[in-house]
């Protein structure tokens, strides 16, 4: 008789909430470890949609195929999900991303819109062909960060837009995630925002010197050794 | 046609108190749920989260006694008001309970992030609270007049 809006009080109520702000987050608020400890009290059916979400969603989980390969999986994970909500929450990223990679592939130089037909998720793909030279892709009413984005691109800042979009999508599941506490969307909300601050944090840029500190370092002793 | 009502007399003399206990059952599995999950996130202040989650149970504790007072020689003549104010007032205190139980999760997972909001925190709870007592206090007035 528990209200499903209230199923996994414990679960959420155990796990440290996310800071309001992305950027302002210095290390994780959960380990990986600990995170997975508490999703092992998902129902297997729950558990099997979050591990499809995250398939489809974050690189680390996707596997090198070729991108028709990769376009029908996801087209048939995407299917698969029963919720109508969680589907709007991927639907939206892979939107997202297909924004992105037009982006990137008319920077790479690809004067039209490519073919066959360009591949992508939700309604964005006929336009984009259509507006293929337009910087906005003729939806910047639409989705106004997009001209910024084009900006970004054009002038190598990848650091502020890989920013921007990370901040975007934060943002994003913030909102959404406004009217779900206890329920299985707020458990898949927190999982991907978790992912968000892990990849993050490690983009810090004074860890990534010190590591590159350590390989170099690595690398001098082996030559020193061997000579 | 007299037995019916006079069955109906017997439900209604029970159903205070086993509507308030599915309630309080229900509420305090909620909040419990979120007071065990809160304490293995914090280091402190677990006896206050158990006190909350425990707050939906003085439902049940109403039912008892206005089960009590409506408690008499169940007659035809009596059973249609021992029926009204005994499902009626069992109804309010099952959906009070679990409301406040949602209630008293929300102050929990809420004070464990911000531990100065504790006592504000479980005014929406207290608040649903009135409610129940008002349907309390109004059972057991109106039992007199049966």
């Amino acid at each position: 008789m528990i209200n499903d809006r209230f199923k996994y009080a414990m679960l959420l109520s155990s796990l440290p909430l996310h800071p309001a702000n992305l950027f302002a987050a210095k290390q994780l608020p959960v380990s990986r470890i600990q995170l997975d400890k508490r999703l092992a009290w998902l129902d297997a059916d729950d558990a099997r949609h979050l591990e499809q979400i995250e398939m489809l969603v974050h690189w680390s989980k996707i596997s090198d195929q070729p991108d028709d390969l990769l376009f029908k999986h996801a087209r048939t994970e995407l299917d698969a999900i029963d919720s109508a909500f969680l589907k709007e929450i991927v639907l939206w990223r892979l939107e997202l991303r297909t924004l992105m990679s037009a982006l990137r592939r008319r920077h790479s130089g690809e004067t039209s819109a490519p073919t066959p037909a360009f591949r992508g998720f939700g309604k964005w793909p006929a336009l984009i062909i259509r507006h293929w030279q337009e910087k906005d892709f003729g939806i910047g009413h639409l989705q106004p960060w997009l001209p910024k984005a084009s900006d970004l691109i054009e002038q190598n800042k990848t650091y502020e837009l890989e920013k921007m979009l990370l901040n975007r999508v934060w943002q994003h599941y913030s909102r959404i995630g406004c009217y779900h506490y206890f329920d299985f969307p707020a458990v898949v909300i927190y999982v991907l925002r978790w992912d968000i601050i892990n990849r993050w944090s490690s983009y810090n840029k004074e860890q990534g010197l010190a590591r590159f500190d350590e390989l170099v370092s690595a690398g001098l002793a082996d030559v020193s050794m061997t000579g | 046609m007299t037995d019916v009502i006079v069955i109906l007399g017997w439900i209604g003399l029970y159903a205070p108190m086993v509507l308030g206990a599915i309630g309080s059952v229900i509420g305090c599995t909620v909040a419990g749920q979120a007071a065990i999950g809160a304490m293995l996130d914090t280091e402190s202040g677990y006896g206050r989260y158990i006190g909350v989650a425990a707050m939906p149970s003085s439902q049940v504790i109403f039912g008892i006694v206005v089960m009590f007072t409506l408690n008499r020689n169940v007659t035809a003549e009596v059973a249609p008001g021992i029926f009204a104010i005994g499902v009626l007032s069992g109804l309010a205190l099952l959906f009070s309970a679990i409301y406040q139980g949602q209630c008293c999760a929300s102050a929990i997972h809420a004070s464990k992030a911000k531990p100065e909001i504790f006592g504000l925190s479980i005014v929406p709870a207290a608040i649903v609270e009135g409610f129940s007592v008002f349907a309390f206090i109004f059972a057991l007035v109106l039992s007199a007049g049966i």
